[in-house]
């Protein structure tokens, strides 16, 4: 029961103090206090940091679902709709999802890794005595890149999905190029588009928040390092999981 | 001036600092030597303003930062330079740009003023030709000189370094020590270093501070301290 109360204790104070710096994060975006050299090469590092693993991530991903949905859809006499299953599959729920935990695989883990690696060499503080706020200059750019690339990164995805799907589509299903493109186009509204695509940027608060959080207040050594890095992406994964059943809820009740 | 009065400080329970009294002059090197895990740095966090004391407070120039805010005391260590025991040199910069970046963010020099003073610092401490380098290509002794250089290429009139000859030979020891002592003279800095090392600390000091078990023991010139009846002081010295 001691041990109980405790970790309740702990996890409220460690929610609380995660919410304090997501807090200063924000007042440092809203005062205009965003560094936008370090935004840009934050941009630059997160997006070829994730680029390849989702592109061909996805790429296989729309292809499986092709197939697969051909294979079920035939057994109907309705093999045509494979371009619906496999947009909408993709733009609404697979691609921001997927996307969303490569990318804190990848550029989640390696914003965690390098500020946990800064903070454990003294590297925030010396930020500090310099007479620089370490979360205006590490951060906030981080935090900001995340916002941009991660929904960017998802649109691609998306794309290249349906493109695998095309493959598929045209050379196992034997469905005309043109019909398949016209179907796709058909099937995904802006709805369909956006319900999907909305959830990204709520994803990409998640991550860059997680992680620099894990990053920033990272001690111990080498051992800290790993040790928040892994705390990070698993923190992040949970989150990105357990929002995406929220959103969607929310998100079919006000659009269908 | 740096005036630190009735300090006291504990981590955890344990008792860090315990009524630290002291002065450092205008221009002046002082020494605090110690133990490993007396109370040293975190004395010299307090003095940056990076710790705040349970009791007692801190005089930096006239200017109390016991109980500035976390955006005051970043106006008030633009002013003071900050030697790190490991450097603490970015290592996602080159050197150039580790050293450039104080003057970007502090100063409204031209890239051609910015490299002209890089160069100049870079001459002060004995290192030429290394700008291009990141800071995982240099040995520590080089290290250290970027990060002094780093520490003093605002002009501050302040310099705390933290341990500056752990972790280096003999040789390099006597030689950073040597240069923060001029360099504290050449810039009339006010400076407070943390030791344990004695024969280096002899080299770089004016006056000596002695802290054991978060107490200050001693302070006075290299003589006072050496002629000191306390047994502790005495066993410290002769080691």
């Amino acid at each position: 029961m001691k041990h109980l109360i405790e970790y309740i204790f702990g996890f409220i104070i460690g929610l609380g103090n995660a919410l304090f710096f997501l807090g200063e994060v924000l007042a440092h975006i809203v005062r205009g206090h965003v560094r936008i050299k370090e935004v840009l090469k934050q941009i630059y590092e997160q997006g070829i940091q994730s680029i390849v693993i989702i592109a061909l991530t996805s790429f296989a991903t729309g292809m499986v679902l092709a197939l697969q949905g051909y294979l079920m859809l035939e057994r109907f006499g309705a093999k045509e709709y494979v371009a619906h299953l496999v947009a909408l599959s993709l733009v609404r729920e697979l691609s921001p999802v997927f996307g969303a935990l490569i990318f804190s695989g990848k550029a989640g883990a390696k914003m965690a890794a390098e500020l946990g690696s800064m903070s454990v060499n003294d590297q925030v503080l010396a930020t500090r005595t310099m007479g620089v706020d370490p979360v205006e200059f590490l951060i906030v750019p981080r935090m900001v890149a995340a916002f941009f690339v991660l929904p960017i990164l998802v649109v691609l995805s998306e794309v290249l999905g349906i493109a695998g799907g095309y493959i598929v589509g045209i050379s196992e299903a034997n469905i005309p190029g043109s019909f398949y493109l016209n179907r796709t186009l058909a099937a995904v509204g802006y709805v369909d588009f956006f319900s999907g695509f909305i959830k990204t940027f709520f994803f990409a608060i998640l991550i860059g928040w997680v992680c620099c959080y894990q990053g920033f207040k990272t001690r111990g050594g080498s051992l800290g390092v790993g040790r928040f890095t892994t705390r990070a992406v698993a923190f992040s994964y949970i989150l990105i999981v357990l929002s995406n059943a929220l959103l969607t809820k929310i998100i079919l009740t006000l659009w269908g | 001036m740096i005036k630190v009065s009735g300090l006291y400080k504990a981590i955890n329970g344990q008792d860090i600092l315990q009524d630290i009294n002291l002065e450092v002059e205008d221009g002046e090197i002082l020494v605090i030597l110690g133990q490993s895990g007396a109370g040293k740095s975190v004395l010299l966090q307090h003095l940056m303003g990076l710790r705040k004391p349970d009791k007692g407070n801190v005089v930096i120039s006239g200017v109390d930062i016991t109980n500035l805010s976390e955006r005051d005391l970043l106006r008030v260590r633009k002013n003071i330079g900050y030697l790190f025991q490991e450097g603490a040199l970015y290592d996602f910069m080159d050197v150039y740009e580790n050293l450039a970046f104080p003057l970007e963010e502090h100063t409204d020099l031209n890239e051609g003023q910015i490299s002209q003073r890089i160069k100049n610092v870079l001459q002060t401490v004995g290192l030429e030709g290394v700008e291009g380098k990141y800071p995982v290509e240099l040995s520590g002794g080089m290290r250290k000189r970027v990060a002094l250089a780093r520490a003093v290429i605002l002009n501050s009139k302040i310099l705390f370094c933290d341990e500056p000859t752990s972790g280096l030979d003999p040789i390099r020891s006597r030689d950073i020590s040597d240069l923060i002592r001029n360099l504290s003279k050449q810039l009339q800095c006010t400076t407070v270093v943390t030791s344990h090392d004695v024969a280096n600390s002899f080299r770089i000091a004016d006056r000596l501070a002695l802290i054991h078990e978060g107490r200050l023991i001693a302070v006075g010139i290299q003589g006072e301290i050496a002629s000191s009846k306390d047994p502790f002081v005495r066993q410290f010295f002769k080691n």
